[in-house]
């Protein structure tokens, strides 16, 4: 999921100063699961702004449906046309990448040309969860952690090392960056113990392949047969008694 | 591997060599566009020191280059130790400043991961970490095959004398195992001498220099010693140097001293004194007080 966080209240207040009509949306995806755009911190935003004075029209998007998903977010956009197409701005409860999505869908696809402006920051592809998440991966597309104990160096170690950890390392192991956190190579060493690969600590691995990562990254794919998949969705739903 | 030497890149590297004890000084760049300070302390350690340390950017805070100090230190008749770290360049330009340094004249150097950024003046930069330092001595390997790390054949090729550091003050087996399989690695990748982070328990120093031996490590290193200017610098250095831990019973002498100056040259004497036996030489980190060096000399001499 894409860790995220909201923006401090003063920063969003300042990025709609002068703005009267704001649209607010919410993503059924990671912002929920964060508590950064669910339906709920949709519904605080709303009554903040309209304290505000804010003329607020506000989108929810229910849980597992995500902004970034074109076919999802198309359908309550279109719902919500004329909202978009009267607003002055909007507020973006997802991270970057629902947020260009809708702005795309608008721009492109309905020629609504408006400002966006984000409610929130996003913070990394990260994992847990139900309260505690952490970053686990660069998404760098060059996953070498069949080297490395399925533990990403890339990622736990902030500074990236590939062969082991850095003199800052302190002397009770802990990280030179956190000293809350074990070292990154602690981790993995210990792991290839476990999983009768400690001779893997000794290899010598080159410099990592950067050319994976050039951003934007551009996928084609077949696309997904919705109807199909949500009635999966909808069975095990109905199995899990809801 | 002496004996079959015939040629030394550097002075610095015949002396490690010829396995004599060797003193290193550590000079920090200024920070400003001035060369005044580089050149009182380099007239300073002239006929004094066997190389000349140049951090590269230390502690993450900006200064004045490494490359532009080693050069000035060089000209000045000094042996520069070049220090190169993967902090703020990716491979492109590190692999570019090694070449530059092999053509200004500058035969040693010292590859280090470096600090991260937070520590430093400029948190907000974006930490550059394209390679490690077992790969930066690998690159520097290749340039010395020559070739670049796309495998593209270079016109000359440059030849240095290459260092590392290790870190020994480590509390359990895990972390002095992971330092220890790091070094080798360095040395599989070309290191020819090493230097460690500062020591303020011989002990410490003492058992992990008979623990390499045991695993037939043998390769010349240089025992760090920082001078303790006062139990406040100690206090700093527990709390925010990395891989640096000083006893309290140290940092109260020097918290009791009448005189600071010579307490703290005592100190650094008999850190010296207790790991001299065990190593082929020292590495003097004098954080300005590169004037009161002589003096220390003297003491371990």
């Amino acid at each position: 999921m894409m860790g995220q966080a909201q923006k401090p209240m003063p920063e969003i207040l300042e990025s709609l100063e002068g703005k009267e009509k704001v649209v607010i949306m919410g993503c059924g995806g990671c912002s929920t699961v964060f508590h950064t755009g669910g339906v709920e911190e949709v519904d605080i935003m709303e009554e903040i702004l309209v304290k505000e004075g804010k003329d607020v029209k506000k989108i929810t998007l229910p849980f597992a449906v995500f902004a970034c998903y074109k076919p999802f977010s198309s359908m309550f956009i279109e719902k919500h046309k004329k909202d978009f197409k009267n607003c002055d701005a909007v507020l973006m409860m997802s991270c970057g990448d629902g947020l260009q999505t809708v702005r795309q869908i608008l721009d492109e696809d309905m020629d609504i040309v408006k400002p966006f402006y984000p409610a929130i920051n996003a913070m990394g592809v990260s994992g847990g969860g139900p309260s505690k998440f952490m970053e686990k991966c660069q998404a760098c597309g060059e996953c070498v952690m069949g080297r490395t104990a399925g533990i990403c160096p890339l990622t736990e170690c902030a500074k990236g090392l590939l062969n082991g950890p850095c003199g800052g390392t302190r002397t009770d192991g802990k990280c030179e960056v956190d000293p809350e956190k074990d070292c990154a190579w602690y981790l993995i060493y210990e792991r290839l113990k476990k999983i009768g690969q400690y001779e893997n600590i000794d290899n010598f691995n080159e410099p990592h392949d950067w050319s994976k990562s050039v951003t934007p990254r551009i996928f084609e794919r077949e696309p997904l047969d919705i109807h199909k998949h949500l009635a999966r969705t909808k069975k095990v739903i109905e199995s899990l008694g809801i | 591997m002496i004996a079959k030497k015939t040629k030394f890149l550097s002075k610095f590297q015949e002396k490690l060599e010829s396995g004599e004890f060797a003193i290193t000084c550590e000079i920090g760049p200024p920070k400003g566009a001035e060369d005044e300070e580089i050149k009182s302390a380099g007239e300073i350690l002239k006929g004094l020191a066997d190389g000349v340390n140049v951090t590269d950017l230390q502690s993450s805070v900006m200064r004045l280059g490494s490359l532009t100090t080693c050069h000035i230190l060089k000209e000045m008749g000094l042996d520069p130790i070049y220090q190169v770290t993967c902090r703020d360049r990716n491979r492109l330009a590190l692999q570019s400043d090694i070449l530059s340094a092999y053509v200004l004249g500058i035969k040693n150097i010292l590859a280090l991961t470096g600090d991260f950024t937070n520590i430093g003046d400029h948190p907000q930069a974006e930490p550059v970490f394209d390679l490690d330092s077992v790969q930066l001595l690998w690159a520097i390997k290749k340039l010395e095959e020559g070739y670049d790390l796309a495998g593209k054949e270079l016109t000359e090729k440059p030849s240095f004398f290459k260092g590392a550091v290790v870190n020994p003050g480590a509390d359990t087996e895990a972390a002095l195992e992971l330092q220890i399989i790091k070094m080798k690695k360095k040395i599989d990748q070309g290191a020819q001498f090493f230097q460690t982070q500062a020591i303020f328990d011989p002990e410490v120093f003492i058992k992990f220099m008979e623990r390499i031996s045991k695993m037939d490590i043998d390769i010349p290193i240089l025992a760090g010693i920082i001078l303790l200017k006062s139990d406040k610098m100690a206090n700093y250095m527990n709390k925010f140097v990395p891989g640096v831990f000083v006893p309290e019973s140290t940092s109260k002498r020097m918290a009791e001293t009448q005189d600071k100056i010579a307490t703290c040259l005592e100190i650094a004497a008999e850190i010296t004194n207790a790991v001299k036996p065990y190593c082929q030489g020292v590495h003097i980190q004098a954080l300005g007080w590169e004037k009161h060096i002589p003096a220390l000399i003297e003491k371990i001499k």
